[in-house]
């Protein structure tokens, strides 16, 4: 039988286009070939130059307030520290068991511990893993303290820091925080309490079943 | 460069919110151009007259299929870092029941239904009305229907991990399955049409 493509009308031609392309596939092999891990140095160190790893504490307790669902927070700290006190919607991953927790790669990542030593290094072993949407919290656990829980206001504020503050006042009560009145603090009273950690809005414990996306057509 | 472009970093939120628009005001006007914004097209698939839905949503699937395989066989796209819907199994089967009936009886999906809006159609925005007392109603009784709403849970599964089968395998036995539901959709046109003693354009 001869093919005469002249003839045929146009969704003749697009089904053989179909068939073509599907018995390909089937001989192709797998499409998961972006998938393969390539590390490049030179890549991982214009990202953490250029500082684009990070989150900002601000911006985070932003997301909290506005209910994003679309990260997930990882608290590296041991299992104490984190009954302590952890960020609203954090899950407590240790360190070790970072690489076996069954993170998706398609997810946007968000880690921190107390400084940002150990979120640094679970940072580029998650990147060495070949996750593409990991992020630090910038400062860790001690600037989320210091910027969001018990923010302060500069010494000689404009009116922007003013404002700034005060919008910060309200989320520090939020999270059950308390701002600083006395200007020029650089660092947390250690006589400040934290937080209880039932949060209005966000219960602690086991973070909740992911939230469901809706679709439609 | 490789995608997705939004999981790469190319772009931030607030870009992503202005490509979601642009692509929702393409799909629409798409949809509209293609006869969609009628509900008399659209419910015409149920009386097998016209299968112009079927074929369209069918090309739609194997032609996002295609790119979707092809790009990730060449290395272009990163197939994990595509976003899934979870799977829950019964919850979805009652929800693709209840939106077919009311697409059956209304003669649009949400979707078409918004198209249609933008057109001026009485009966789409009436439809629309009451997909938002729907929405209402949904909201209302979430927690009695809560338990069923979250059952059986699958996670986020594909075809290929379902079946156990190669990827390209799958690709190849859903191509054929168009190619055969367009033939066989065709046939239909043309049967029916015969029946009713009138000529297909």
């Amino acid at each position: 039988m001869k093919l005469d493509l002249a003839r045929m009308s146009r969704n003749t031609k697009l089904g053989l286009l179909v068939c073509l392309l599907g018995l390909i596939a089937a001989f192709a092999g797998s499409p998961y070939k972006g998938t393969r891990v390539t590390l490049d140095a030179t890549d991982l160190a214009g990202i953490v130059q250029r500082e684009v790893d990070h989150v900002n504490p601000t911006d985070l307790a932003d997301w909290i307030l506005k209910g994003r669902s679309d990260y997930r927070l990882i608290d590296l700290r041991t299992q104490a520290e984190f009954d302590q006190y952890h960020i609203p919607s954090a899950e407590n991953v240790p360190l070790a068991a970072l690489p076996d927790y069954g993170l998706s790669r398609n997810q946007r990542i968000i880690l921190y511990s107390e400084g940002g030593i150990h979120s640094a290094q679970a940072w580029f072993l998650l990147k060495a893993m070949g996750y593409k949407s990991v992020y630090m919290l910038r400062g860790g656990l001690d600037d989320w303290k210091d910027l969001v829980l018990f923010p302060s206001l500069p010494p000689d504020p404009n009116p922007e820091q003013i404002a700034v503050f005060a919008k910060m006042k309200e989320v520090s009560k939020f999270f059950g925080g308390t701002p600083r009145t006395a200007s020029g603090a650089t660092t947390p009273d250690s006589s400040m309490p934290l937080p209880k950690l039932q949060m209005p809005g966000s219960p602690s414990g086991p973070p909740a079943a992911p939230k469901k996306k809706k679709e439609g057509c | 460069m490789s995608a997705p472009f939004f999981k790469f970093g190319l772009f931030g939120d607030n870009i992503s919110l202005v490509i979601a628009f642009l692509i929702g005001i393409g799909f629409g006007f798409f949809l509209e151009r293609a006869g969609f914004g009628s509900a008399r097209k659209l419910t015409a698939q149920f009386y097998l007259t016209d299968m112009a839905v079927f074929k369209v949503m069918f090309t739609a699937i194997i032609t996002a299929m295609f790119g979707v395989f092809y790009l990730g066989w060449i290395g272009f796209l990163d197939i994990s870092l595509i976003y899934l819907t979870p799977t829950y199994l019964f919850p979805q089967i009652a929800g693709g029941l209840i939106l077919g009936i009311g697409f059956a009886i209304g003669g649009y999906c949400p979707g078409t239904a918004c198209v249609a809006v933008s057109t001026a159609k009485i009966d789409a925005v009436v439809y629309v009305a009451g997909v938002i007392f729907g929405i209402f109603v949904f909201g209302e009784a979430f927690p009695i229907l809560k338990g069923f709403y979250n059952a059986t849970p699958m996670g986020q599964i594909t075809l290929p991990q379902l079946l156990k089968m190669p990827y390209g395998l799958i690709v190849f036995f859903v191509a054929i399955m168009a190619v055969g539901g367009f033939a066989g959709a065709t046939w239909v046109e043309k049967t029916m049409a015969a029946r009713k003693g009138v000529r297909q354009p």
